[in-house]
């Protein structure tokens, strides 16, 4: 993995390496990657992707009005929230 | 009353030897008598106990009724702390239960707290937990397994007499077969999801880990069952796996697979192995060589789907809505970068990353497409497998438990190996689990049994008369160097 590649990755998973602990993640990431890369030896030729194991999809639902408004239980948990919102930092000056 | 299981623990609530709340008291001064293992990161102690006083157990009550869990926290439990050992949910209070919690709740039992467990489920030694390590109680200093370390501590240590796991790539199974216990992961799908805080929605199942399979029969049909918010929940009944316990299964065919090189293993590992299938002979099953082509890319695969997974389930933890927030931010974007760079720890931040990758743009197709792919080849290889065997067989874990520090700190891909026998089953979906069966070095280590779909009664009988004719599940730690 490049140095490139790395700050990409890091920005789109939203993660800062601390500079004493990114030369260790990044040596086990490309140590990971040489594990998952023998993955390519295996023929998959006209084979389709399992992406679940039982192959059901999921159910669907009918698209009903539930009265239950748990606004105030779930703002419990909001690190920071006026009695309506979540508060975030200021995004337009 | 330590050490008790769940079926002892009924007889002497319906005899009346002791009531629920001489149990449950009793449970809590155990638990303080040993909290040096650091099993727990929160206890239940004043709900449990104002509980316990409005349960009367006769003998019409549900087996589960007035007994104590312990619960993975890893279940949403409402009002009940839940931090997936993480310090992204240090204090994160759950709006609502799982299914799981509800349905022990409605067949009677006790939550009486929430069990240590790796970082997100992300770990295979319980070392990856924001709360510190778990000690097994056979040798302290040595790790319980993973990433439900805490709960097989709890029941090895006979605190409790079973406990809830989760099991994404043999999270129920290896922590099981570390500390001595039984331990089974169901079908996928046959145990609802809702509420379970999601590593790789794909993988995921709960199941129960309990000192014998009998204990943990009572334990899963009390877990199973269909639940519509769930989307990948079974439309089945809860399994009857306790009534066929007393079901004939004769002339079992179990397959022992080639390509899992046993012959890797230590002589006393392969000698135990040896010895298991003796008595499997003896119980009336044949034993088979089988072949499972594709199964020694199991840990590859693993390692491109669950993080994938995981990247997309853990994106939710913003510092938003809840969850760690960071005082840093100057704006919007900051506060999730830094919310995030501090509340997860090392391993979760290689498993985002990683996953980050093999779904970008460039790498899907090479990663992520291909081990899906890979997935199907050893889903077919298993539905191959059991046209001609009943059950497979194979050792649990490549080693007994380990000192503290001594797997992975150089090459995270050492610990990964623990799961080498575990993951297959996840990805295929199938029901799965681990018993003990002998020791080495002094520490107990485990047998697994691989079933077809649906098959956890088979798996359960068969656990079961192994266990009749065997000892090992009796086995009390030794508490060495506590």
């Amino acid at each position: 993995m490049d140095d490139q590649t790395v700050r990409t990755i890091c920005y789109l998973s939203r993660l800062r390496l601390d500079d004493e602990k990114s030369k260790k993640i990044l040596s086990d990431l490309d140590t990971i990657i040489g594990m998952i890369d023998s993955l390519s030896a295996t023929n998959t030729e006209n084979i389709s992707p399992l992406y679940n194991p039982l192959e059901e999809t999921a159910r669907k639902f009918n698209d009903k009005i539930k009265s239950d408004n748990n606004k105030e239980l779930f703002l419990e948990n909001a690190p920071e929230s006026d009695e309506n919102f979540f508060l975030v930092p200021k995004v337009v000056d | 009353m330590q050490f008790q299981t769940i079926k002892e623990i009924n007889d002497g609530l319906v005899s009346k030897k002791f009531s629920v709340e001489e149990l449950i008291k009793d449970t809590f001064a155990l638990i303080n008598e040993n909290k040096v293992l650091n099993c727990f990161i929160s206890l239940n102690e004043e709900n449990a106990l104002a509980r316990a006083k409005k349960i009367k157990v006769s003998k019409d009550s549900h087996l589960l009724s007035g007994v104590p869990i312990a619960q993975k926290d890893l279940f949403c439990t409402k009002g009940i702390k839940t931090t997936c050992g993480s310090k992204m949910l240090e204090n994160f209070y759950p709006p609502y239960s799982s299914k799981v919690e509800e349905a022990l709740d409605a067949a009677g039992s006790i939550c009486i707290g929430k069990t240590n467990m790796d970082e997100f489920a992300m770990g295979s030694s319980n070392e990856t937990s924001f709360f510190g390590n778990v000690h097994n109680p056979w040798k302290k200093g040595f790790v319980p397994g993973g990433s439900s370390g805490g709960a097989a501590c709890s029941v090895a240590a006979g605190l409790v007499p079973a406990a809830t796991g989760t099991d994404t790539g043999g999270s129920i199974r290896q922590p099981a077969a570390l500390c001595g216990l039984t331990g089974i992961k169901p079908t996928y799908g046959r145990i609802s999801r809702w509420g379970m805080i999601a590593f790789a929605s794909s993988l995921d199942q709960a199941g129960p880990i309990c000192r014998t399979a009998e204990d943990c029969s009572i334990l899963l049909d009390a877990m199973t069952g269909y639940d519509s918010r769930d989307t990948t929940s079974l439309n089945l009944d809860p399994t009857n796996t306790y009534t066929d316990l007393k079901k004939p299964y004769e002339n079992l065919r179990i397959g022992i697979v080639n390509e899992f090189n046993v012959d890797a293993l230590s002589k006393e590992s392969q000698t135990l192995f040896n010895e298991s299938l003796k008595v499997f002979e003896s119980l009336g099953a044949s034993i088979h060589k089988i072949s499972l082509p594709n199964i020694n890319q199991s840990v590859p695969t693993y390692y491109v789907i669950a993080p994938a997974e995981c990247s997309s389930n853990l994106s939710r933890y913003d510092g938003v809505k809840f969850g760690h927030r960071s005082l840093e931010a100057e704006d919007l974007e900051s506060l999730y970068i830094n919310s995030r760079s501090e509340g997860f720890g090392d391993e979760v931040k290689r498993r985002i990353l990683i996953g980050t990758y093999v779904l970008s743009a460039g790498y899907y197709d090479a990663y992520y497409k291909k081990a899906q792919q890979v997935r199907r080849l050893i889903k077919n290889d298993f539905e191959e497998a059991f046209k001609e065997v009943d059950l497979i067989v194979s050792p649990t874990s490549p080693s007994e438990a380990f000192e503290f520090g001594t797997k992975g700190t150089q090459d995270p891909t050492e610990l990964y190996l623990e799961d080498l026998f575990t993951i297959s089953s996840n990805l295929a979906g199938l029901p799965a689990l681990s018993m003990p069966h002998g020791f080495v070095n002094g520490l107990p280590v485990g047998i697994q049994l691989i079933g077809n779909y649906l098959e956890e009664s088979m798996i359960l009988n068969f656990a079961n008369r192994f266990q009749q004719r065997t000892d090992f599940h009796n086995a009390k730690p030794t508490f060495e160097g506590f």
